[in-house]
């Protein structure tokens, strides 16, 4: 109780009495009413700041998350086969997510440098010209990279992938995590449905979207919430590959480094707690969300 | 069985104990003499240049009856939590090396002392008047010098004389000469993938230029910001010409490439025995850089290959009459000296005794060991300088423009870790953007900070700030 009082209880009130506050740490706070709140509003509006940082956020949550689930459930899919030398592909899996991640970014920064980086080295095998990843702001996944992608189909330049896209795909590594999970919640499907299927004429893929997806869904679910959680934490990484600033061009300017940059840096506790309540709110709102329309696509086993 | 468990557990008991022992004897504390008072002292230096550091405390040390100097090596990284931490525990250290511009900052919230509370003013004034201007500007927020600068950095172009002469062209004095220097070792516009470039510009180097086409970020006097105005603008629009002209992902690509290097080796050099030139022939850097080439000129001599000539010059000013002559943006290395701190007087003599102020020697003699530039005339002039600059004739130049009215240090504003950021955004995006509107850019820029530094200090002055 005394540990849940001083080590929780009592942060979370005092930051929020702080976001309503001018704190400098050094200084006793100066209450400013809803001030922080209203900067923060501005900054969404104008797409400066906060609201830079949450777009980038955004951008990298959904996309991340999104791709760790599909990725993450093939992949256990793929694991869960009965095949020659299974248990060592499982590690391989498995292994990077087990890397300090300060060592992984370190180790991406080499893998994605544009002229000497195995990434760009790999895409050139399909054809794809050197990407600049962590020197350039700009994102795959947007009107531009689709006009990016137009072009080089009718054969100019491909500049498509930026630093949160090499920030995803370095996330994507470690989504080994996820796939142990998987694999748990993959051997625990009844052998009898997909018996089951089978007499009733189910191919593979019906199989996997009738059996296996629906039977994974609660572990899918938890997958999900965990991710969007560790996404909006993210930071250690984030911190290395842009050497503690948010460069390139703000673009791993995340909510985090935000936070931090405004906490440690500009010393704007009032503003940076104003900040994390309304993370925390953002957060809450989509967990409820997913909990909301988890009734219709999570299938929990009853009993009967 | 039983014996070979106690032999085994005997012998990790007594290298745990060694362990202990050598740990222990590693932890001790030096002994402060009898009858001084310690002054602790928090630097973030490293590697070659702690043993200058420890030097210049032990000398310190040597030469005092009633301080002792205990110097601490803090890491660099949130440097400013830790200490905004230990002012608000109540135990901040004496003094405190610093090189981000936070001086405004720490001085608006009360962390650092004004130099006047804790030396006598007509010293104070004397200090002030003995300094450089630009280690002066570094010093000063709102008039009142809140610290003492005890080094500079300063930017110069370095260049690969040798290839320079080969291509008969001259060390660059104006910014079409860097051009023509640039379009001719790496033609602008050509599609071939380039080896070497002649020059390109930093993005993050609007500070400098900005300054050298004749702007000023800030004016103090009005307190508004001065970002969008017609030399800042000209400057970035010439380093955004060069994104344009050799295409802003190939120079990204490029430069990235220069942080690959084994030990990031300064990209000017040569990187086999059989080459003359590194991956540019001009290149903007610091004073820093001499040692380097100077190892490296060694290096090849004492093998008897043959090395080529390197030389510095200052940034050249632009072909217009608002140009500034040996001009640049100015950081460096300050004292400053804690609220709250237990030892100030011992913090301010030694700070004193570092920069040389009564004794020019004894900082002649650090400058010469770390390679650092002195913060005053008088240091300069010592012999034992004199010499270090005779041994290393590069190294005048960076004196030379440390001596220059025209050195500025990014504004002493609370809120200048905000300013410089944006600065850098800006330039990024003006950089990096083939359409983008550069006078718009810095427009919004402006208005950015603006907002910042008024909510700064309305704020701190009980009054409202717009959104």
């Amino acid at each position: 109780m005394v540990g849940f009082v001083f080590l929780f209880a009592w942060p979370f009130a005092a930051s929020f009495y702080w976001s309503l506050c001018r704190f400098d740490l050094i200084n006793p706070p100066e209450f400013i009413g809803l001030e922080n709140y209203r900067r923060l509003a501005s900054e969404l509006h104008s797409q400066q700041g906060f609201g830079l940082a949450l777009t980038n956020t955004l951008y990298y949550s959904v996309i991340s998350v999104s791709l760790s689930v599909i990725t993450g459930v093939l992949l256990a899919t793929l694991l869960s086969a009965k095949v020659k030398g299974q248990a060592i592909y499982r590690t391989l899996v498995f292994l990077p997510s087990v890397i300090p991640i300060v060592a992984a970014s370190v180790l991406w920064i080499w893998l994605l440098d544009p002229e000497s980086g195995m990434i760009n080295y790999l895409l050139s095998w399909v054809g794809i010209p050197n990407q600049n990843w962590l020197n350039q702001s700009r994102s795959a996944i947007s009107p531009a990279g689709l006009t990016e992608v137009s072009q080089w189909i009718h054969g100019g330049t491909l500049n498509l992938f930026g630093s949160k896209d090499a920030l995803i795909l370095m996330t994507m590594w470690g989504v080994g995590n996820f796939v142990v999970i998987y694999l748990a919640a993959l051997s625990d499907i009844p052998g009898q449905l997909y018996e089951a299927a089978e007499i009733d004429g189910a191919n593979l893929i019906r199989k996997f979207y009738h059996v296996t997806l629906p039977m994974l869904s609660p572990v899918i679910f938890f997958n999900l919430i965990m991710g969007l959680i560790r996404s909006v934490q993210t930071f250690a990484s984030v911190y290395v590959l842009s050497e503690g600033t948010g460069e390139p061009g703000s673009s791993l300017m995340l909510i985090s480094m935000q936070l931090f940059l405004s906490a440690f840096s500009d010393f704007e506790m009032g503003y940076t707690s104003a900040m994390a309540w309304i993370l925390f709110v953002i957060l809450l709102a989509a967990t409820t969300l997913l909990f909301r329309t988890s009734k219709h696509w999570v299938h929990y086993r009853t009993s009967s | 069985m039983k014996k070979r468990n106690l032999f085994i557990g005997g012998l990790f008991s007594l290298l745990a104990c060694a362990a202990l022992m050598k740990n222990w004897q590693h932890d001790q504390e030096p002994q402060i003499p009898i009858g001084r008072s310690e002054v602790i002292f928090w630097h973030f230096w490293g590697g070659e240049d702690r043993d200058v550091v420890d030097d210049v405390a032990r000398r310190f040390n040597a030469s005092q009856t009633e301080y002792y100097v205990r110097p601490i090596a803090m890491p660099g990284n949130n440097l400013q939590a830790k200490l905004f931490l230990a002012v608000a525990g109540g135990d901040p250290p004496d003094i405190v090396n610093q090189d981000d511009p936070i001086l405004a900052d720490w001085g608006q919230r009360g962390v650092i002392q004004p130099l006047e509370d804790i030396a006598p003013a007509s010293e104070v004034a004397a200090m002030e008047h003995w300094m450089l201007d630009s280690a002066r500007r570094l010093s000063t927020y709102q008039d009142k010098m809140y610290g003492l600068c005890n080094g500079l950095d300063i930017r110069a172009l370095y260049y690969n004389k040798t290839l320079l002469e080969q291509h008969n062209l001259q060390p660059p004095q104006s910014i079409s000469d860097l051009n023509e220097i640039a379009n001719a070792l790496a033609p602008f516009l050509s599609a071939e993938k380039k080896q070497r470039y002649g020059y390109i510009p930093d993005s993050r180097r609007l500070w400098a230029w900005g300054y050298v086409f004749g702007g000023d970020f800030y004016d103090a006097s009005s307190q508004r910001v001065v970002v969008d105005s017609p030399p800042i603008r000209d400057a970035l629009q010439w380093m955004a010409s060069y994104a344009q002209n050799y295409g802003a992902d190939n120079l990204a690509a490029f430069r990235k490439g220069d942080q690959s290097l084994p030990g990031k080796t300064f990209p000017l050099l040569p990187r086999n025995d059989q080459e003359m030139s590194g991956r540019y022939a001009v290149i903007m850097d610091g004073q820093w850089r001499v040692r380097n080439l100077a190892a490296f000129t060694h290096n090849r001599q004492a093998r008897g290959v043959a090395a080529p000539e390197f030389g510095v010059c200052p940034l050249p000013v632009p072909n217009t009459s608002a140009g500034r002559t040996n001009a640049g943006w100015v950081n460096g290395n300050f004292f400053v000296f804690p609220q709250g701190a237990k030892n100030s007087q011992g913090a301010w003599e030694f700070a004193k005794f570092w920069v040389g102020y009564s004794n020019p020697s004894q900082a002649a003699q650090t400058c010469s060991q770390g390679g650092w530039i002195p913060v005053s005339k008088t240091v300069t002039q010592d012999p034992q300088f004199q010499n270090y600059l005779d041994e290393n004739p590069l190294f005048r130049t960076f004196i030379e423009l440390s001596e220059s009215p025209n050195q500025f240090p990014i504004p002493s504003v609370a809120g200048a870790a905000f300013f410089r950021r944006t600065i850098e955004q800006a330039a990024f995006q003006a950089f990096n953007n083939s359409n983008a509107d550069v006078d718009e850019i810095l427009q919004e820029a402006e208005q950015q900070i603006q907002t910042h530094l008024n909510r700064n200090h309305n704020l701190r002055h009980g009054g409202h700030v717009d959104p």
